[in-house]
């Protein structure tokens, strides 16, 4: 059946070399790689070939709709940007990086599914897309300016309505951490891409839309929206926007522990700043494009630079909090983010860079003259502003950070490289937040989880992104008045089994260790992981919102079971092609599959889906570690289910013909 | 803020619309028939959408939610008859709603009278009869007059003007706004907002 709503018909290319503005038919590509990550990874499979380095003009940055985007589907503010990522290691490869906000609908409306930008400008532009049509304009009086500062110019130019993605000094410098920014703290970050777009001289991309998106069955989409709404979110009890009007109800993110904005400020000086309406600080919850959650809140005050906090502005600079244990959650520990986000630092990496410097000093590995960091003040407003500013303007010790903490800690060698992978569980894998580590409650205190182990080798990006499966482990924490720290494993495997059982087909999977307690039970981790890919491809395609979807886990029934069918009912009402839910998942395997195509003929192999050494020494909480022979059974187990060649990690020639790839197979075939 | 204009405009209300209802009483369907075009009086409507700005998030729901019920599926924020305006740096976010003025400029303009007060449902909304208006938007520059952006919007596709109706009485926005933000205000005996208790600009 044709679609009748959704996709809004065009691509737009834009090769910056030669200044040539074209368009091409987004049915070419859909409805069989649906959009956003399935979208990208089609593109990229055909034009980004493996000699193509991250920072060379031939590389694409491809920004990515899915067929609810512009529409009223929830947490469809969400879009993908895709390309070979420069953050990516030891070898450049594709991978992918989701951002919120409000920039994606625009760009539907302006009449785009998506834009891919190639080549590279002599001089600094940015790209105006309006209605139908795309300009490159000169951008040389923006270059150089901060990400607020680059968007209030463009406000002025196009109008407020303007949505942009835009980036600061770090990009412009090709940091290999430097994220893409669009309002006030959305940012791709994962994968460097703010660097790829420096290379290719193009410091925004600014849309405004005034068209439209077709839904093909609109009675049906309000019927879902209010099915959603009740599922995830209240409204305010008497005016109180964090709290709901019904007492006992939780919102249905990160496991029902956290509300609406709750991934705003920790306690200290600036929430109670926050909370005294006479201060002139204040906290609002702040909602990306029709999310009926808002789980951000925005951020202002006098003195201080207004934004959203989001966990990334939260955690970034929690030595803060060591430094001045009086003050908590001081302004020093939101400017340094919010200097982040100006400088167009990707926040998560700094999560990992940061500690990792401190061990590296107490170790006396590096000195504060080598570095020209005032080291001995971490937790400083001194000590990050001079980190974040030589790392934007590649100064000194800045110009080897900006290649991000892995290759900085590899060019150091020895000690340095070991105490960095406390922080990366496996090469090439981006630094980032404690609790999306291998271990359930984070590393090196918690527990060990098959699951996320196999998760963490297969990706090559911070895995856990998808937060549904680590939101389901917490909710169950929650349930048992227990948080994601201290959750006792035995205690949720009862209220994990309807749930597992609901959503990945067994109820037994639900128990991660073995009876005596003592060793890990690795017998469903890659029927589990294949089923989390899907959801996890399918997420990204339709592009609806990781905190949300796919939704596994209900806090407020008392069987916690959630409900997996709500994204292909959303593309089913959205476009008026039904969808059931395992032909949605035979597309997540096709997609899964085609990424992985894309990782081999990058150069990946059974070798690269390692985790560091170091992750097979540590014990857990409860005394049990992970061992090699286990996950590399379990890899060939996943290998197995997957079609693909058990030795080397290759999708074979029949499963993908089978899966409708054939020219991928006959592409991966040619590969020498 | 909002809120204190919200109060205010209430106030002024209360007193200006019991001299209203006098009349209306008074004059009963002879007033409802002279609501034609020409500075005559307008029966006030007795439905109002009111938005407490300082809860909203920004999230504009309420916009998609409006097109996707009005427009047949075509989601669009220009095709919303409300409209979240954003200063995204400095976090403020209102919601603009159509006042359902007491005076309403809009409906005065139209020339063909496709600009009508809608008793079938007893909202008493300002609404546009969609068979009859011929795309002039002179009800767009009216109400710009008085109100930013203008409540009444052209629809470029469909040539006609569009405008917030209620919903039939039982607004979308404000059924489907998660925070809250947007309630219905009801009154029998009609509400005074709108122009000229209240101007914005």
């Amino acid at each position: 059946m044709a679609s009748q709503g959704g996709w809004v018909g065009k691509i737009l290319r834009v090769d910056l070399t030669t200044r040539k503005i074209s368009e091409t038919s987004t049915f070419d590509y859909v409805p069989k790689f649906l959009g956003g990550r399935g979208l990208g990874a089609k593109i990229c499979w055909d034009e980004v070939l493996p000699e193509v380095g991250a920072f060379d003009p031939e590389n694409r940055i491809v920004f990515a709709t899915g067929p609810l985007q512009g529409t009223l589907a929830p947490t469809s503010g969400r879009f993908m940007v895709l390309g070979k990522a420069p953050q990516t290691g030891p070898i450049e490869s594709f991978t992918r990086s989701g951002v919120g906000g409000h920039f994606a609908p625009e760009l539907k409306w302006a009449g785009y599914d998506a834009v891919i930008v190639q080549g590279k400008a002599s001089k600094p532009v940015y790209l105006w897309i309006t209605d139908q049509k795309a300009e490159i304009l000169d951008a040389t009086r923006l270059w150089g300016l901060d990400t607020y500062q680059a968007q209030q110019i463009i406000w002025k130019l196009h109008g407020p309505k303007t949505r942009i993605m835009v980036i600061g000094k770090a990009g412009e410098n090709r940091s290999r951490i430097a994220c893409i920014l669009t309002d006030t703290g959305d940012a791709s970050g994962q994968g460097g891409f703010g660097g790829v777009m420096g290379s290719k001289n193009l410091k925004a991309i600014a849309v405004r839309g005034t068209g439209s998106v077709a839904v093909a069955r609109p009675k049906d989409l309000m019927e879902i929206i209010h099915t959603v709404q009740r599922l995830f979110s209240r409204k305010p009890f008497r005016g109180n926007p964090y709290q709901p009007e019904e007492k006992d109800f939780k919102y249905n993110i990160w496991g029902g522990g956290y509300g609406r904005g709750s991934l705003s400020l920790l306690p200290g000086e600036l929430l109670d700043l926050c909370s005294d309406p006479s201060s002139g600080y204040s906290q609002n919850p702040d909602g990306c494009f029709a999310c009926p959650v808002s789980c951000r809140s925005h951020v202002k005050g006098p003195d201080i630079i207004n934004g959203v906090a989001f966990c990334a502005q939260s955690y970034m600079y929690l030595e803060t909090m060591v430094h001045q244990p009086e003050k908590g959650y001081s302004k020093i520990t939101w400017q340094a983010a919010k200097l982040a986000d100006l400088l167009g630092i990707n926040a998560y990496e700094l999560m990992a860079i940061i500690p990792w410097l401190s061990d590296c000093y107490r170790e006396k590995l590096i000195t504060e003259e080598g570095t020209g960091l005032p080291l001995k003040e971490i937790g400083s407003w001194k000590f990050i502003s001079t980190l974040l500013q030589k790392i934007a303007n590649r100064e000194g010790f800045g110009d080897l950070l900006a290649e991000g903490g892995q290759r900085a800690a590899a060019k150091l060698g020895g000690k340095a490289e070991k105490f960095s992978q406390m922080y990366y569980p496996r090469t090439g894998k981006f630094g980032g937040y404690r609790e999306h580590w291998v271990y359930l409650g984070g590393f090196p205190t918690g527990y060990a989880v098959p699951t996320l182990a196999l998760m963490w080798v297969l990706d090559n990006r911070d895995a856990m992104v998808s937060h549904s499966y680590i939101s389901m482990l917490w909710g169950a924490a929650f349930t048992i008045g227990q948080n994601a720290l201290t959750a006792i494993p035995e205690k949720i495997f009862p209220i994990l089994k309807p749930v597992m059982k609901a959503a990945f087909g067994s109820a037994e999977a639900a128990e991660f260790f073995q009876r005596d307690g003592k060793s890990l039970n690795w017998q469903w981790t890659a029927q589990v992981t294949r089923r989390y890919h899907e959801y996890s491809l399918l997420k990204d395609s339709y592009v609806v919102c990781d905190i949300l979807f796919p939704y596994l886990f209900n806090a407020n029934t008392p069987d916690h079971v959630g409900d997996v069918g709500l994204e292909s009912r959303l593309y089913s009402a959205v476009t008026g092609m039904d969808m059931g839910l395992e032909e949605s998942f035979q597309k997540g395997e096709m997609l899964s599959t085609l990424e992985r195509a894309l990782a081999v003929r990058d150069g990946r192999t059974r070798q690269d889906d390692i985790l560091h050494s170091l992750y097979f020494e540590k014990e857990d909480a409860g005394g049990r570690k992970y061992l090699r022979e286990d996950l590399e059974r379990s890899k060939s187990d996943y290998y197995r289910l997957m079609g693909w060649d058990v030795k080397s990690g290759t999708p074979t020639r029949s499963t993908l013909e089978r899966l409708g790839l054939k020219d991928v197979a006959e592409g991966l075939g040619r590969k020498p | 803020m909002a809120k204190e204009v919200d109060r205010r405009t209430l106030l002024k209300g209360l007193t200006l619309s019991a001299i209203g209802i006098g009349s209306v009483v008074a004059f009963g369907d002879l007033l409802e028939i002279l609501t034609f075009p020409n500075g005559q009086k307008v029966a006030l409507a007795k439905a109002v959408i009111f938005a407490d700005k300082t809860l909203c998030s920004g999230c504009r729901i309420c916009e998609m939610v409006c097109a996707n019920f009005n427009s047949d599926g075509r989601n669009a924020s220009s095709l919303a008859r409300i409209s979240v305006e954003k200063e995204y740096l400095k976090g403020d976010y209102q919601p603009k709603v159509c006042h359902q003025c007491a005076d309403p400029p809009c409906l005065k303009v139209c020339p063909v009278t496709a600009l009508q007060v809608d008793r079938q449902t007893g909202t008493y909304a300002r609404v546009i009869d969609e068979r009859v208006c011929i795309g002039c938007q002179k009800c767009v520059e009216a109400c710009q007059r008085y109100f930013q952006p203008s409540r009444p919007r052209f629809d470029l596709q469909r040539k006609r003007a569009i405008k917030c109706h209620l919903c039939f009485g039982e607004p979308q926005c404000v059924k489907f706004c998660p925070l809250g933000v947007l309630r219905l205000e009801r009154s029998e005996k009609g509400l005074l907002v709108g122009y000229p208790v209240m101007r914005e600009n």
